[in-house]
């Protein structure tokens, strides 16, 4: 154990100046880092004033303000005003992503900035990344991790404050042809070099927080992810909030609750008004609506993954049970499992096909609910199959043996103790699959698709399609042989009839404002059968686990 | 393989025995004499046939006669025989790969869910042949219980638990279609579970939440629970592989406590790592001893006092195993 030269205190004393300025810097660049975020999503203008500055100078201020603190924490680590343990070098991995973004602003501000033409932006590409990779990779951990970083947020935040990349700021890179220029605007440059600043430097004074050395790349590590998982967040709800706040008030158009107020329902031969009026989603489009609305889309989609479900899960599960309990696991299996993992990655628009030149002739020649249904069951059939196979293999075997030796048969032991136990990865992967196929256009254009925007009248009755006849088979259900909209054709059909202009009658939105209140209900449609499957997910689960 | 050439001369005599008139007893007068040398620090290897020939009063209850086991090319049990008293508790030691809990799992036939096994010679449960045509493994498995080393509880409710075979076996109908037509039996179905917990030793612990899922129990009390449940279906013998090695000792001790109840209604075989486990509780022991033969069975004071074999002297007093 010779070989441990140096031992640090075991206990840290309590915080100190260092450590609160450390602190306050990670705090900082966490709080930089979501300003980004919703700069990017224009949730707010970089140009708006806050007390009178502009967004831009602000974010500039606080740049150059972290950048010059966690300077002084890598100084102060090496002049030993502090209590740190470094390391002799930030490692390779670091130097090399120092050296690489340096590398960038060299070539940009030789670039765009001084405006050397041809290859003249290499020397200073070079020269700045080289000595980013120096200083990183040849100084002390504490100089080599904070430098390069603290710089980085000095030059940006520099940048924005002078006003060089102000709001009517904009860069061609001149190696692009003329007539389809890439153009970066500020809206787009600014949050991302926040971003990316507000990254390293919260990275950095993370590290100066711990004191460097394997804690501090510890700290380090944490703060990187846990900004990222941050980023990965934002994006999402960013992009499920964009089309809620483009959908919504459009959807909600003539919105109203109360006794009576919604259209006449029959219920078992009894009528009365629904307490509910959502004119959006309860009309046809038509002219004599005055609020156009979606209904037919959304039955159709509707009825659509129920149809899917009903025909593709009992195949799928079925075809498992066989393949996980009785088939032998040998090249059969196997070949079956490649098999069903490329129809999986088939491309939806070839099923489409097959639909179209398959199912159609067989089912009255034209476009129908049931054979949108077939197909996209035909779709749903392969990760049913794989998921619910997967989690039957993962059903311990002490369970078939307890029940073996209780005498009881395999094909009760697979119906009482294997399916129940794999119940809640089959429905994981009904999830996966309804996501998939409810938001699917190709198949349903070629398969089902009816008009543009249907009206009221064209809304699909499947229950009350069903019709007793004389003759065999005895039953027989007109709506099925439709053809009916759904949700993700209906968005598809009203772009490519164009966007621009008000297109509808006495209605108070345009074509634009309808086909976002569109992708706004495809989205809650969607989202909703999520919401069922996770429900029924969490109750088998909670079954066998208490 | 660390075989000596008499060990290949015995398997030789074996083979072409298919084609002698009287195979058995050839085979058996070869192996009573022959020799193998095993691995280091053991003994030389002895059968003797004497050894292995246990008299008991008492009627017996299963009959193993020349019983073979292949995995494959592995010959994983050689010409075992023995007798099991009714009503007793019969042990089964040995060191890791010996065969002991093969031969268990040929007892109720488990063995045929392992499609390498090959199993040859005869067994005979109440002086019925198991290993013929026909015979219903439902009825075997229902009079042969079984419980296995690692607790595994179903994960249901400690009820439905008990109560899963005769449920499955159909002879407890508590389904939709039986409330409908009032033919449920429910209340039969907690006296099942009632009584099968009570022998189990289980009942006062859980009367109280038998709809809890079993996986909330102890790891001990999950192994009563796999007991109960093997009991529900009214065996008469039970199997019993390593039942308290994965618990702690207090677990165990219940466990053996529990062993000892039942060995007065029941016939329990038991297979167990721990010798001391197997001294206590059992009224006769079987020694197996690497390469799946059976090296002497007895009475368990006479196995533990004074072996007539030197490897199961050398075995039980810790030189190997």
């Amino acid at each position: 154990m010779s070989t441990i030269t140096s031992r640090n205190s075991l206990v840290n004393e309590e915080t100190n100046r260092y450590e609160f300025a450390a602190g306050a810097t990670i705090a900082l660049s966490a709080l930089l880092f979501a300003l980004g975020m919703t700069a990017l999503f224009e949730f707010v203008t970089l140009t708006d004033p806050v007390a009178g500055v502009p967004i831009v100078s602000v974010l500039g201020g606080l740049l150059v303000l972290i950048g010059i603190v966690v300077l002084g924490l890598g100084v102060s680590s090496r002049l030993e005003l502090t209590e740190s343990t470094p390391d002799r070098s930030a490692g390779l991995v670091a130097s090399f992503v120092f050296g690489g973004i340096w590398f960038g602003i060299g070539g940009i501000v030789a670039a765009g900035m001084i405006g050397l033409d041809g290859a003249g932006w290499i020397l200073p590409a070079f020269l700045f990344g080289g000595g980013a990779f120096a200083a990183t990779a040849f100084t002390r951990e504490d100089i080599g991790s904070t430098l390069p970083a603290g710089v980085s947020a000095i030059l940006a935040g520099g940048v924005f404050l002078t006003g060089v990349l102000g709001p009517g700021w904009s860069w061609s890179p001149g190696s692009f042809p003329s007539d389809n220029a890439v153009t970066f605007f500020p809206s787009v440059v600014v949050p991302g070099s926040v971003l990316l600043c507000s990254l390293l430097v919260g990275w950095a004074s993370a590290k100066a927080y711990a004191g460097f050395g394997a804690r501090g790349r510890h700290l380090g590590a944490h703060v990187l992810i846990y900004l990222n998982a941050l980023g990965i967040i934002a994006v999402l709800f960013g992009l499920v909030g964009f089309v809620v706040s483009k959908g919504a008030p459009t959807a909600f158009t003539g919105f109203t609750i109360g006794l009576g107020v919604g259209p006449e329902v029959t219920v078992l031969g009894l009528s009365f008004s629904l307490p509910v009026s959502w004119p959006f989603l309860m009309n046809g489009a038509s002219v004599f609506v005055k609020i156009d609305g979606i209904l037919p889309a959304v039955v159709g989609t509707v009825w659509l993954v129920i149809g899917a479900v009903l025909f593709a899960v009992p195949l799928a599960v079925g075809a498992a049970v066989f393949l996980a309990e009785y088939a032998e696991q040998g090249r059969f299996t196997s070949v079956v499992e490649v098999a069903t993992n490329g129809l999986w990655s088939t491309p939806s628009i070839v099923f489409g096909l097959f639909g179209a030149s398959f199912l159609i002739p067989r089912f009255g020649g034209s476009k129908s609910l049931i054979a949108g249904m077939l197909t996209l069951g035909f779709m749903l059939l392969p990760l049913v199959l794989i998921t619910s196979r997967e989690a039957m293999l993962a059903v311990p075997d002490e369970y078939r043996d307890a029940s073996a030796a209780l005498g009881v048969s395999k094909w009760q032991t697979i119906r009482s103790v294997v399916l129940p136990a794999a119940l809640p990865g089959i429905v994981t992967g009904v999830i996966l699959g309804v996501g998939r196929i409810a938001g699917e256009t190709a198949p349903i254009l070629v398969t089902m698709a009816g008009g543009t925007l249907p009206a009221g009248s064209e809304t699909i009755d499947v229950i009350g399609g069903f019709e007793f006849i004389s003759t065999p088979p005895f039953v027989t259900n007109e709506a099925l042989l439709e053809a009916s909209s759904a949700l993700p054709y209906q968005l598809y059909a009203l772009i490519t009839a164009g966007l621009g202009g008000p297109q509808f009658q006495d209605a108070p939105f345009s074509a634009l404002d309808f086909a976002w209140a569109n992708a706004f209900i495809l989205l809650t449609v969607v989202l909703s059968f999520y919401a069922i499957g996770i429900t029924t997910r969490y109750y088998f689960r909670r079954k066998l686990n208490r | 393989m660390s075989e000596s050439p008499t060990t290949n001369e015995e398997t030789e005599t074996e083979s072409t025995s298919i084609a002698d008139p009287t195979p058995e007893q050839t085979a058996r007068t070869e192996a009573s004499t022959s020799r193998t040398s095993t691995t280091s620090g053991e003994s030389e290897e002895e059968l003797h046939e004497e050894w292995t020939n246990y008299h008991f009063e008492g009627e017996t209850h299963v009959s193993v006669e020349n019983l073979d086991v292949h995995y494959g090319d592995d010959h994983a049990i050689k010409d075992v025989s023995m007798d099991i008293p009714s009503e007793s508790v019969t042990a089964l030691i040995g060191p890791s790969g010996c065969g002991k809990s093969t031969f268990l799992r040929c007892l109720n036939r488990m063995n045929d869910r392992i499609k390498a096994a090959q199993v040859d010679g005869s067994i005979e449960v109440d002086g019925v042949e198991i290993y013929q045509d026909g015979v219903d493994l439902v009825e075997l498995r229902k009079r042969v219980g079984m419980v296995f080393q690692q607790p595994n509880p179903f994960p249901k409710s400690i009820r439905s638990n008990v109560s899963y075979g005769p449920r499955k076996h159909g002879d407890i109908r508590t389904g939709f279609i039986d409330r409908l037509l009032g033919r449920d039996e429910s209340d039969a179905e907690t006296e099942l579970v009632e009584t099968a917990l009570k022998r189990a030793a289980l009942y006062e612990e859980v009367s109280d939440r038998l709809d809890d899922n079993a996986l909330g129990l102890s790891g001990g009390q999950q192994q009563r629970l796999c007991i109960a449940r093997a009991l529900a279906t009214d065996p008469e013998i039970l199997l019993m592989d390593e039942p308290a090695s994965a618990l702690d000792p207090i677990a165990t001790s219940r466990i053996e406590d529990l062993i000892d109840d039942l060995s007065e209604k029941y016939t329990v075989v038991i297979v167990t790592h721990n010798m001391q486990q197997a001294a206590r509780i059992s009224d006769q022991t079987a020694v197996f001893l690497t390469g799946g033969q059976l090296v002497e069975y007895g009475d368990t004071e006479k196995i533990f006092e004074e072996p007539e074999s030197q490897r199961v002297e050398d075995y039980i007093s810790g030189k190997f195993g």
